[in-house]
């Protein structure tokens, strides 16, 4: 853990070449991430991650963009072999801090859609960015240790990507971008995406590896949506198992906007995934799955967190993972229900299940309802997987890890039925189904 | 020996317990046999044991199929051997489809992918047997299935699978008349040279549909009398105690 950043940020703001505001804001959140101490065990959210964060290398040089570019043909393996049964409208690839490759349908560009990086929308569209940039996650949001990284995000941020929806444009094909992680560094990235009334989106963002190395990745999203939008939105982590993840998400969700997420862990040696929804209009709706499999060593550590502002508002949380070998798993969530939020229904729901005696999983809903008129629920549940099944199978001729995989797909079925994004959901997969059997 | 399944003095225990005391059976290809006997004798105990149930201790003795030991293998690894046990209580296994299981243990059981429409024309055969409905193809395994239905669907899984021996656990426990015929109508269509079964029942009912070759009865952990058909029909008249007095003179 580093007490002091490892750059200025406001000499970055010059050499990234950003507009005085943002420079202010950069300064800004290094005086937050200064004051407030890092996350301990006492920090609600970081009940079972804070003692990871001592493991992880934040002192590694900070990623600096190098403007490099490639061909598609020269893109890094893992990102063609994903764009062979990806069907997108349009999407970035990032080789560490760099924008090296990006692609739109041109009907989208000529409806007023933008897909391009951060800093260049701060170049063509300086006034949506600076209207939007921080707001949903702000470098200061308490004052306490949930901002320490926040704020060195806010602070130090190099790379990212931003994506606008005009009014009641809607994109059919997904968009997606492809962070590849390349060298032993900090790499710290922001995405914006930014839906205008009634627009429709669906967009995944992946996080992979193009070698081994302990690079440590801190991303922030924030997803803002206006009245009436709907956004499909995807993470999917699956970097090599001695990286390190942290990612923040946080979405505003206006009157009638609906957000279907999907949060998904498979890689890196310790991720940390927060997403969160802010239901600030009635009629909004969130959706946000959650799939992992921690394998090896790995840590999954996730936070959930379902606010609700305003009344008539809908929420549902589904995550579910399978925790293998001596992996740990981490679940916590939060509904929080302001007193304003009368006629509200809100769901959260974690299920896991262990193939181990070994891996370890920590599951912890938990209401915060302020609110009388209201519909919640909460559940988890940790199992073992069931040996009278296996046994079943297995008098059929089905050997053990064959009917273990069985059993992992048939669990998490229901899940992965769910996401909207079929390509995606079908990858995941097959993810899973090598790391059961590995 | 081949051509025959051989249990050779079976001593097993579960949770501590002496449950199986000196078994002896052999059931050759060819032949159904039907093992009887009253609650506790320990019929299930011995399919679930030739079956391979890891919860339970094989303490002494030997299981052979085809002349080959099978007592200390997975059990998956008797499955594909050609050992087929339906279970008297078949395991639910939600968000798995019956047709899907079905393509994966056949590849499992033929050793190679089957081709697509062999599998579906064995799949259609088996329905069309059972007088079943196609729908049940895109059920999740036994679950929400009634009694009847998951004693079918293990019968089902025999007609796709075709091993060489079976052993059937109490299959007619808990069927209506109609169903038990149904049942009985898949069992003896696998009739024939290549295939045996060991039809544990506990009444005379199921034996009038399936006709044995030879009865067995346990008691007590241990095969006490084999006999014809006429042994079935003996002890559903004059039920187990006479034989129980006959075994403690003996």
């Amino acid at each position: 853990m580093i007490e002091v950043l490892p750059t200025n940020p406001e000499k970055l703001a010059e050499r990234l070449g950003e507009p005085a505001w943002l420079k202010e804001a950069r300064k800004g959140a290094a005086a937050v991430f200064e004051a407030v101490p890092w996350p301990s065990r006492k920090t609600e959210p970081w009940r079972y991650a804070a003692g990871r964060l001592k493991n992880v290398p934040f002192d590694l040089p900070l990623a600096l963009p190098k403007d490099r570019t490639l061909s598609r043909d020269a893109l890094p393996a893992v990102v063609r072999k994903r764009l062979e049964d990806a069907e997108l409208a349009g999407f970035l690839v990032f080789l560490g801090p760099d924008l090296v490759y990006a692609e739109l349908a041109p009907e989208l560009a000529e409806k007023g859609v933008v897909f391009t990086s951060l800093h260049r929308a701060l170049k063509t569209h300086p006034e949506l960015v600076e209207a939007n940039l921080y707001k949903a996650i702000p470098a200061r949001e308490k004052g306490d240790a949930n901002d320490k990284i926040p704020a060195l995000a806010a602070a130090l941020w190099t790379y990212g990507a931003f994506v606008y929806v005009p009014a009641d444009v809607e994109v059919e094909k997904p968009l997606a971008a492809f962070f590849v992680s390349e060298a032993e560094e900090l790499e710290i990235s922001r995405t914006l995406i930014l839906l205008d009334d009634h627009a429709r989106l669906a967009y995944a963002e992946e996080h992979l590896s193009e070698s081994g190395g302990q690079a440590v990745h801190v991303g922030m999203t924030e997803l803002i949506l206006r009245p009436g939008a709907r956004l499909v939105h995807a993470n999917v982590q699956t970097k090599n198992e001695t990286s390190h993840h942290l990612y923040r998400q946080r979405a505003l969700l206006e009157k009638d906007a609906a957000l279907k997420d999907l949060a998904v862990n498979l890689g890196a040696r310790f991720a940390r995934s927060e997403v969160g929804s802010e239901l600030l209009g009635p009629g909004a709706d969130s959706e946000m799955l959650g799939v992992y499999f921690g394998a090896g060593e790995q840590h999954h550590d996730h936070y959930t967190l379902q606010h609700h502002v305003a009344p008539h508002a809908r929420s549902d949380v589904y995550y579910k993972g399978v925790a293998k070998d001596e992996a740990t798993i981490v679940y916590q969530g939060l509904i929080k229900l302001e007193p304003a939020a009368q006629k509200t229904d809100a769901y959260q729901t974690n299920r896991n299940l262990l193939l181990s005696r070994k891996a370890r999983v920590e599951s912890v809903p938990q209401l915060e309802i302020a609110a009388n008129d209201v519909r919640c629920s909460h559940g988890s549940s940790i199992a073992p997987i069931d040996e009278e099944q296996i046994f079943y199978l297995e008098t059929r001729g089905i050997p053990r890890p064959s009917a273990e995989n069985l059993l992992v797909a048939a669990f998490l079925e229901d899940v992965l039925g769910r996401i909207e994004l079929k390509n995606l959901a079908r990858h995941v997969a097959r993810v899973i189904e090598e790391k059961v059997r590995i | 020996m081949a051509n025959r399944l051989e249990i050779q003095d079976l001593w097993v225990s579960h949770e501590g317990k002496k449950i199986l005391r000196g078994v002896n059976l052999t059931v050759p290809l060819g032949e159904v046999h039907a093992l009887m006997g009253p609650n506790g004798a320990g019929k299930s105990t011995l399919g679930k044991v030739i079956a391979g149930d890891p919860n339970y201790q094989v303490e002494k003795g030997r299981i052979l199929l085809d002349g080959e030991e099978i007592t200390e293998l997975e059990p998956d690894e008797r499955a594909r051997k050609g050992l087929f046990l339906a279970f008297q209580y078949p395991v639910e296994v939600p968000g798995v489809q019956v047709a899907n299981f079905l393509r994966l243990a056949l590849k499992e059981r033929l050793g190679k992918e089957p081709p697509i429409t062999e599998f579906y024309a064995r799949l259609k055969e088996a329905i069309d047997l059972l007088a079943w409905d196609e729908e049940v193809l895109s059920r999740y395994l036994n679950e929400g299935f009634s009694g009847g239905e998951k004693k079918k669907n293990e019968i089902l899984q025999l007609l796709v699978l075709k091993p060489r021996y079976a052993i059937l656990d109490e299959t007619d426990s808990g069927l209506d008349i109609d169903a038990l015929k149904t049942v009985a109508r898949g069992v003896n269509s696998m009739r024939g040279p290549d295939f045996a079964a060991l039809v544990i029942t506990h009444y005379q009912r199921l034996l009038n549909y399936i006709v044995p070759d030879v009865v067995h009865v346990m008691m007590d952990g241990r095969v006490v009398k084999t006999g014809g058909p006429e042994l079935a029909l003996e002890l559903e008249k004059r039920g187990y105690d006479w034989l129980k007095e006959e075994v403690a003179g003996a």
